[in-house]
């Protein structure tokens, strides 16, 4: 069959047979009386996108500080590629923060070429390749750049670099549809690939829900849902409705 | 070679609580039989029609194997894939989709309390 290629590539993400690329197993995390994380528990299949939703204040932001290593979890397991998350594993994962600032002194190119010294896995071919993609402006000021810009300029930093793991706080945003657009279809090319595994919080789930393979749903700290997409569809139910049944 | 027919979000109506892939293959069976969609179009690869269309490549790749399992669409190793030239296919295809919407029409009939004959000659009735 002609697809045989594509399934023995990554396409065939049960998860049965490549290990997860994230797992969270009762991952907790207090601050003061405060219970920020209440042993959540979900996996990402590698090779996937997943989409990580919630309202603010859900402790999504917490849970991404778990696993890219920045605070560990009071008890429980963040674990990439089945080992630990930590900030020795910065090299397995490229993190997008919310509202990440580069510096706007710098133009677009001069941060490029800083970047490029900064990770020992840059790839100036993807990143000549993304330039277009994401109709970057290597000459422009970052300090000029509207949102939306910045925005593609932040989401080719990360995916020039080669960590099979990107994790992306709120993309979009505040960015203009057009670069919203050029995102979503940056990061679609990255999933054809095979390679790549996704998570992603956003509030726009429109632009999103076409793509995502999973939602995870947080709420005041716990795992409220973590649903397949393709399955609940088939149940007749859509990633909107979903998240109106589990927080509305 | 034939010019690639390149798919925009604006050629399809999605229902997002169905399976995208099978709103998919509805509607390319649709354009076919339409003649909308040509034999011999080249269709893009799997990668370009999700990037295009902005969905998750599964459901492309799902989306093209059913369709090439109905036979509406083929794979030439190192080619492409390309709208069937078959025009049996396409006659079937069209035969099948006929029957489809003609038991759709017999549910809404039923739905009201009459058969497809019965709604058709109400319908037709003068006032």
């Amino acid at each position: 069959m002609a697809y045989a290629n594509d399934l023995q590539n990554g396409f065939s993400r049960t998860g049965s047979v490549k290990a997860p690329a994230i797992r969270c197993r009762e991952v907790t995390l207090r601050a003061k009386k405060k219970t920020i994380l209440d042993r959540v528990s979900f996996e990402v299949p590698a090779g996937s996108l997943a989409g990580l939703l919630g309202p603010n204040g859900a402790g999504k932001s917490s849970l991404m500080r778990i696993l890219t290593g920045m605070v560990p979890p009071d008890s429980g397991q963040a674990e990439l590629f089945c080992a630990p998350a930590g900030p020795e594993r910065l090299g397995v994962l490229s993190f997008l923060p919310d509202r990440g600032q580069l510096p706007p002194y710098l133009g677009a190119g001069e941060w490029l070429q800083l970047a490029a010294g900064l990770y020992p896995d840059w790839s100036e071919a993807r990143k000549e390749d993304l330039i277009v993609k994401l109709d970057v402006d290597p000459g422009q000021r970052i300090g000029s750049m509207s949102r939306g810009q910045e925005a593609r300029l932040q989401l080719l930093t990360c995916l020039s670099r080669q960590a099979p793991i990107v994790i992306l706080d709120e993309p979009f945003a505040g960015v203009d549809m057009v670069s919203r657009e050029s995102i979503a279809q940056a990061v679609v090319g990255e999933l054809a690939d095979g390679e790549r595994t996704f998570l992603i919080a956003t509030h726009d789930i429109r632009e999103m829900e076409n793509l995502f393979d999973r939602i995870v749903l947080i709420g005041g700290g716990r795992l409220l849902g973590c649903h397949d997409v393709e399955e609940l569809r088939a149940s007749g139910r859509s990633v909107e409705s979903c998240y109106r049944d589990v927080f509305a | 070679m034939p010019p690639i027919r390149i798919w925009k979000p604006e050629d399809f109506r999605l229902d997002p609580s169905r399976p995208l892939y099978e709103q998919f293959v509805e509607q390319v069976r649709a354009m076919i039989a339409k003649g909308e969609l040509e034999s011999g179009t080249r269709l893009p690869s799997v990668r370009e029609a999700a990037g295009s269309l902005r969905v998750n490549p599964t459901t492309i790749m799902k989306t093209y194997q059913e369709l090439e399992r109905l036979g509406l669409i083929v794979t030439h190793r190192g080619q492409g894939t390309f709208v069937t030239e078959s025009e049996a296919t396409i006659v079937n295809s069209r035969r099948e989709l006929a029957r489809e919407a003609v038991a759709r029409l017999e549910d809404t009939a039923r739905s009201i309390g009459l058969t497809l004959d019965q709604l058709l000659a109400l319908a037709r009735e003068k006032e």
